[in-house]
């Protein structure tokens, strides 16, 4: 019975944030390029959509916690999230990869053109989304020796990975919407009702913690 | 142009010569012609921007960034203004062939060069600049090349590298619409701004047209932004015209003919690149010739034409007769740098990698490259007026005669004649005063200027264009020619400049420009009807059907059209191998 | 249409200055560049190559009737 729970959840957790994705790329009428070009966009729109999802493998996700082993929920949380974070911090440069093999102004040119247009708030939300990210990257990875530096408690930085993480999704999903070109009506949609019901999620752990800890005092060695 | 306030509907003769002219414009279903102006510019409300300088260059192409850097080299203060962008508006981003005479490298010699080019163009071309433009073609490769020109398939950044380095100033999309004078002398320029309501007064001592040349905004040829503006602004104040018979050849793809990308195959993504000696006999109108007799026979592409061949058409010198009719248009316009593509003795000619049918007409309006323009007083790029120079395209320079000769001597001539004309500029404004421009006269400029803008009603630009294009281009008009013909297209014409032109409206900046650069076309249509049926033989590109053989004995001769005082177009004959007489 | 679809853009105006034929202009209210003028377009290009996210996409038909020598 758990063993076909679990299942069903894995299949509707990657039909929602890998198969719907794909599918609103399918279904638009985006104007198509090259291949290695619509291969970059596809990856980034499911990496977008895979951030999203980290929401729902955390401890704010008690229904998911309790299916699976916090411990085993952690190491898929992290997996994902280094290569989410791999596509994501690379997302600028991706867009302007395959200049590289075309006529026209050269990557540098563009990479430079388009991180330098401070006239358009998509581009600011991008910048700071990117900085953001950037930060709850490197205290994920570092966060032990960060912790013991500083003498941070391990649920201190829960709070601050939560709410950063909050904070770097609704910069990011505003950058989207303002810029992405494949963000029509149902991607934004999707990506602003996931984003609400993740952070919604997370508060509600905050402002009304489980009365029974759920998981047992060995959980620092996982990441939220 | 005229001021003339001109708010009533159109008279009874013009509604007569739209209905006849275009009788198939109504039914293409194109933009209103006469209508009210929905104008959102306040033309009460702009601006004047004054800019002095010792050189002004009017033009962002080849010519203009050779005219800019060469002029402030030589110790002149340069402003260059264009109607784009620096190396992306015109042809310059066209072009990817640069030829380069290099005398190592070659079997001829420069002598031997230019006799061969005098007997390809059938002695139209100017040996003087022939020779100029082979002789420094290398100097100029290698500026370019330190400047990073051979680098990319686009120009603006390798350009912008030594008008950066020199802190020229420059005035990007302003479209300039008058030349002004102080007298005899050139005073200056006027223009506006596309980007704000602002009227825009350069003063400058001297004067470097690097306009280009121009054509009716053809479908096949990427020259939309190219109307013979420098050309005409310098007959308004009465520089002598050269050229206006000779008709470019290029035909394009009969599938999406106006996707010049397109239909240029790779051209338009090619890094630019040398071109060594390779004289043709090319671009003429063989192809229209054979259109004109047997229908559309310019079927499929490079080679695998019907080869079918008709009695008479255009005279090909015997030693370039295995040339073959026209090639391919990337190499031959000068704006390619392959192999010739059109070779063999199939009469394509269509852009590489062309399937199916051709259309004819893909550059019409445009005569071949350095053919039209100015008429050069001298080797230095000089006009009649006195500190107008002009170079490149706008230049009437004959460099290559009136046919197309030397593969790639289209961005190697702009670039040399830019720095030629950049540099007696400079030389010219050294000794002469500062320029006084009268109040009177600027506020008169200014009111012609922005008239379509204070129209209440007129015509539209647009329609005005569509049906010139009506009238000019199709083959029987504009190429194959005949006396009865081109007089009845003159008459269209002159209702054009008459009825038309003085009543364009404009609701905006984006169509004040296109109102002046159709005023601009239908002078220049004008020009190319009266050249072709004073000119009675046929030579080059230009052929008519009523004089279809060579008049060494009355022709070795170009024409010359300028204004005379009462306002009237006048052309003369100015013989081969000879500067203008002086007055 | 010639410019067919502007999607992505930033708004850094590089299309509109690199138009020979002054087709776009940046909206004053979206920041985007918009397609204003599209029947002048020559479809040369220009606009895609100088666009640094890649976001003009074109197609080769033109807005207007064409007029050619011979068909």
């Amino acid at each position: 019975m758990k063993v076909m729970l679990r299942t069903s959840v894995i299949v509707i957790a990657l039909m929602v944030f890998l198969g719907l994705p794909i599918l609103f790329y399918w279904l638009g009428e985006f104007p198509r390029r090259s291949v290695l070009k619509e291969a970059i966009s596809l990856l980034t729109l499911l990496a977008f959509s895979l951030m999203l999802s980290q929401f729902f493998m955390a401890r704010s996700n008690l229904k998911v916690i309790q299916l699976f082993d916090l411990r085993q929920v952690q190491l898929v949380h992290k997996f994902i999230a280094y290569a989410v974070m791999t596509v994501l911090l690379l997302h600028p440069v991706l867009i302007v990869f395959p200049r590289l093999f075309e006529a026209g102004i050269g990557p540098w040119q563009a990479f430079r053109t388009m991180l330098t247009t401070f006239e358009n708030p998509g581009i600011l939300l991008g910048l700071a989304a990117w900085i953001l990210l950037l930060v709850l990257t490197l205290t994920a990875i570092f966060r032990l020796r960060l912790n013991w530096a500083l003498g941070i408690k391990y649920r201190n930085w829960r709070y601050f990975h939560g709410l950063l993480s909050v904070l770097v999704t609704a910069v990011a999903v505003l950058h989207a919407i303002k810029l992405g070109r494949h963000f029509n009506p149902s991607m934004v949609f999707f990506s602003v009702s996931v984003a609400i019901t993740g952070a919604a999620m997370l508060f509600k752990m905050y402002l009304f913690p489980p009365t029974k800890p759920t998981v047992s005092a060995k959980q620092t060695v996982g990441s939220e | 142009m005229t001021t003339t306030e001109q708010q009533s509907g159109p008279t009874r003769r013009a509604f007569m010569a739209m209905g006849g002219s275009a009788a198939g414009m109504a039914a293409l279903g194109v933009n209103a012609g006469w209508g009210q102006n929905t104008s959102v510019s306040d033309a009460s409300a702009f601006t004047t921007a004054t800019h002095d300088c010792d050189v002004l260059v009017i033009g962002g192409g080849m010519a203009g960034l050779f005219a800019a850097v060469k002029g402030h080299d030589a110790g002149a203060k340069i402003r260059i203004v264009s109607k784009g962008r620096l190396g992306s508006s015109g042809l310059t981003p066209f072009a990817k062939g640069f030829f380069a005479f290099d005398p190592a490298q070659e079997e001829l010699t420069l002598d031997e060069y230019v006799a061969a080019v005098s007997r390809s163009a059938l002695g139209t071309n100017n040996p003087v600049y022939t020779r100029q433009t082979a002789e420094h073609s290398l100097a100029r490769v290698e500026e370019l090349k330190a400047w990073g020109f051979f680098d990319s398939n686009l120009y603006n950044k390798s350009f912008m590298t030594p008008i950066e380095a020199r802190g020229i100033p420059l005035h990007e999309r302003v479209v300039v619409t008058h030349l002004l004078k102080d007298g005899e002398r050139i005073a200056g320029a006027a223009g506006f701004r596309l980007d704000a309501e602002e009227v825009v007064i350069f003063r400058a001592k001297s004067v470097v047209l690097c306009t280009g040349a121009g054509a009716f905004k053809p479908n096949g040829f990427p020259v939309c932004d190219l109307t013979h503006d420098g050309t005409v602004m310098a007959y308004n104040i009465g520089a002598k015209v050269t050229g206006k018979e000779w008709n470019d050849g290029h035909v394009g793809r009969a599938k999406n003919p106006a996707a010049t990308y397109d239909g240029w195959g790779d051209m338009f993504d090619r890094r630019p690149s040398l071109e060594g000696v390779g004289i043709r006999h090319d671009l003429g109108v063989d192809a229209n010739y054979l259109a004109y007799k047997l229908g559309n026979p310019v079927e499929a592409g490079p080679g695998s034409g019907p080869g079918k061949n008709v009695a008479g058409g255009p005279f090909r010198p015997v030693e370039f007769a295995d040339n073959g009719p026209p090639p391919g248009p990337p190499e031959a316009a000068g704006m390619g740098d392959g192999p010739p593509a059109g070779g063999g003795p199939g009469i394509g000619g269509g852009p590489p990698g062309m399937r199916g049918p051709a259309m004819g007409g893909a550059s019409a309006g445009m005569s071949i490259h350095k053919s039209e323009g100015l008429v050069p007083i001298n080797d230095r790029c000089e006009s009649n007026i006195p500190g107008l120079f002009a170079a490149g395209d706008a230049l009437g320079s004959h460099m290559c005669g009136a046919i197309y000769t030397q593969i790639g001597s289209s961005l190697a001539g702009s670039a040399v004649q830019g720095a030629v004309g950049g540099e007696a500029a400079a030389d010219y404004a050294r000794d002469v005063e500062t320029p006084i421009l009268e109040e009177t006269e600027l506020a008169a400029v200014e009111e012609e200027i922005l008239a379509p803008l204070r129209r209440k009603a007129g015509y539209g630009p647009a329609w005005v264009t569509q049906t010139l294009q009506g009238i000019m281009i199709p083959n029987f008009v504009l190429y194959i020619k005949k006396e009865s013909i081109l007089s009845a297209a003159l008459a269209y014409i002159e209702e054009l400049r008459d009825h038309h032109s003085p009543m364009l409206r404009a609701a905006d900046m984006h169509e004040l420009r296109l109102a002046h650069e159709t005023s601009n076309m239908i002078i220049s249509a004008e020009m190319k009807l009266r050249a072709s049926l004073m000119r009675k033989e046929s030579r080059c590109s230009h052929y008519r059907l009523d004089y279809p053989d060579v008049d060494d004995e009355n022709w070795r001769a170009w024409i010359n059209i300028y204004k005379d005082e009462s306002g009237d177009m006048r052309l003369e004959k100015q013989p081969f191998d000879t500067w203008p007489a002086q007055t | 249409m010639t410019i067919e679809n502007i999607s992505g853009c930033i708004g850094c105006g590089r299309c509109v200055h690199a138009c020979p034929c002054d087709v776009i202009r940046i909206d004053k209210e979206s920041g985007k560049a918009a397609i204003v003028y599209p029947a002048d377009c020559q479809i040369c290009h220009l606009c895609r190559m100088n666009c640094p996210v890649d976001a003009i996409t074109l197609s080769p038909e033109k807005t207007i009737p064409v007029v050619v020598s011979w068909g």
